[in-house]
């Protein structure tokens, strides 16, 4: 058997899609698919949204600068009260000539940028996506509930969902995903997350449509207001796979 | 389908000038490149600058990975003080000055969190004395990932260019070998190969020196 260079094996740590005949070839052989697991370790510690090259400026306090400035002994002070935003250039390597934007993506790839844009939207105080966010009383029953949250991650994924009190305390997740069937040997399933997005709960499989999801007692949705619905390889792996499909923030 | 909006984010890879109001901070303020050579020869203004320019997206990341509040503020402050008693060990002909702090940067975060995962373990593990009870939260990262990543953003600091460029792009700006060729003007078999090596590497430092710290 012809195995896949080490170069591919490299490039699928890192998430990206293999020429058919490698891709076919790792389906079959553990070897290289232990390999690709070793590799994977690093980028998947890595490629995390808090680490990401920088996004949006947030004004530090004047307190932040005092701080500093009582360490070091440094005497002399920004002359403006809030830090600029200029852009920040992360990464030291020669640029190419001016690329066209969007001239040279490859289609989108299943990797972590989904997680990035949350991140970026928990920043900014943001519900990702649009609708409205709110603690409403469902009409014409005793159940409450408790917050609704808007679900937009991806262009061809969204939905709502609400948590609803039932009348002897124990809560439900109602959630309407509106979403492409997942491709084969694949499945969504939806999280709950802290804000760290270091702790994170799984509440089981969803599929697209209308569908309750029963909240665990306990749970402390406080502790883990993010609401994550993510695309799962069936590889018994239970981890979250870092490819999220819809997030909404119950806290906004 | 779709572009991901986030690839569009900016080239990055060259520093780029920061426009001034013409007329108002020209001739006051130097450029990045200067900065970074002033801040290097220790000169107290440098740090000042490098703070008015780079500590809002700086302080951006560290309220990107705790939130707004205290542990951001610590962080944030934590990068420059560093920067500042640690600029023997920049090269200004090596990388930018941003760069360089944004390295720093991921440090402290991981450092941060290696320190409440250490903190959280001992406090499930005075939990599980009182009461063994089984099927809490799945918590991501319990085993070795906070102490993993300090080793493997140490591993980084050791790379050479063009590996450290290029890695990073695929880390952190999640971008694909191809279009990391297109950034950086070097050959995809180039790129390839870096990539394994780096990745290769990583993996002996995690198995190797990993191995040793956890055991």
């Amino acid at each position: 058997m012809q195995h896949s260079t080490p170069e591919q094996l490299a490039l699928a740590a890192l998430r990206e899609p293999l020429p058919p005949e490698d891709a076919a070839h790792l389906e079959r052989c553990d070897t290289c698919r232990a390999e690709v697991a070793r590799l994977r370790r690093a980028p998947d510690l890595l490629s995390v949204p808090q680490l990401a090259a920088p996004g949006a400026a947030v004004p530090p306090p004047p307190r932040v600068w005092e701080a500093i400035a009582a360490a070091t002994g440094v005497r002399t002070s920004p002359a403006t009260d809030a830090p600029g935003t200029p852009e920040l250039v992360a990464v030291p390597v020669p640029a190419a000539p001016d690329e066209a934007p969007g001239g040279t993506v490859s289609p989108l790839r299943r990797r972590r940028r989904p997680l990035l844009l949350a991140a970026a939207a928990a920043v900014a105080g943001a519900v990702v996506g649009a609708g409205a966010v709110a603690v409403v009383q469902s009409a014409g029953d005793d159940d409450e509930t408790v917050a609704t949250v808007a679900l937009d991650l991806l262009p061809e994924a969204s939905g709502v969902a609400d948590v609803v009190v039932r009348d002897d305390g124990s809560r439900v997740l109602e959630l309407d995903l509106d979403a492409p069937a997942p491709e084969d040997g694949s499945y969504y399933e939806v999280w709950v997350i802290d804000r760290s997005v270091q702790g994170m709960f799984p509440l089981g499989a969803v599929e697209p449509g209308t569908q309750s999801v029963e909240l665990p007692d306990g749970l402390d949705l406080a502790e883990y207001p993010l609401l994550d619905v993510s695309v799962e390889p069936l590889d018994g792996d239970p981890t979250h796979s870092g490819v999220s499909v819809a997030r909404g923030d119950l806290d906004a | 389908m779709s572009r991901a909006p986030a690839l569009s984010r900016p080239v990055v890879g060259s520093v780029r000038p920061v426009d001034h109001a013409p007329g108002t901070r020209s001739g006051v303020h130097p450029d990045d490149a200067e900065i970074g050579r002033r801040f290097a020869a220790g000169e107290e203004q440098a740090l000042a600058w490098a703070y008015e320019r780079w500590g809002g997206q700086l302080h951006g990341m560290a309220v990107r990975a705790f939130g707004p509040g205290p542990d951001a503020e610590d962080v944030t402050q934590q990068v420059f003080i560093a920067a500042w008693t640690g600029r023997a060990r920049f090269r200004p002909d090596d990388s930018p000055l941003p760069a360089w702090l944004v390295g720093i940067c991921r440090h402290k975060i991981a450092d941060a969190w290696a320190r409440r995962d250490k903190q959280r373990r001992e406090a499930e593990a005075a939990l599980t004395e009182a009461q063994a009870r089984p099927g809490g939260p799945v918590t991501a990262g319990v085993d070795t990932a906070a102490t993993d990543r300090v080793l493997l953003l140490d591993e980084l600091d050791h790379l050479g260019q063009p590996q450290r460029g290029i890695i990073e792009l695929a880390f952190f700006e999640d971008l694909t070998h191809a279009q990391i060729a297109e950034r950086t003007g070097l050959p995809l078999g180039t790129i390839k190969s870096h990539i394994r090596r780096t990745l290769e590497r990583l993996r002996a430092r995690l198995e190797v020196d990993g191995a040793a710290l956890h055991a």
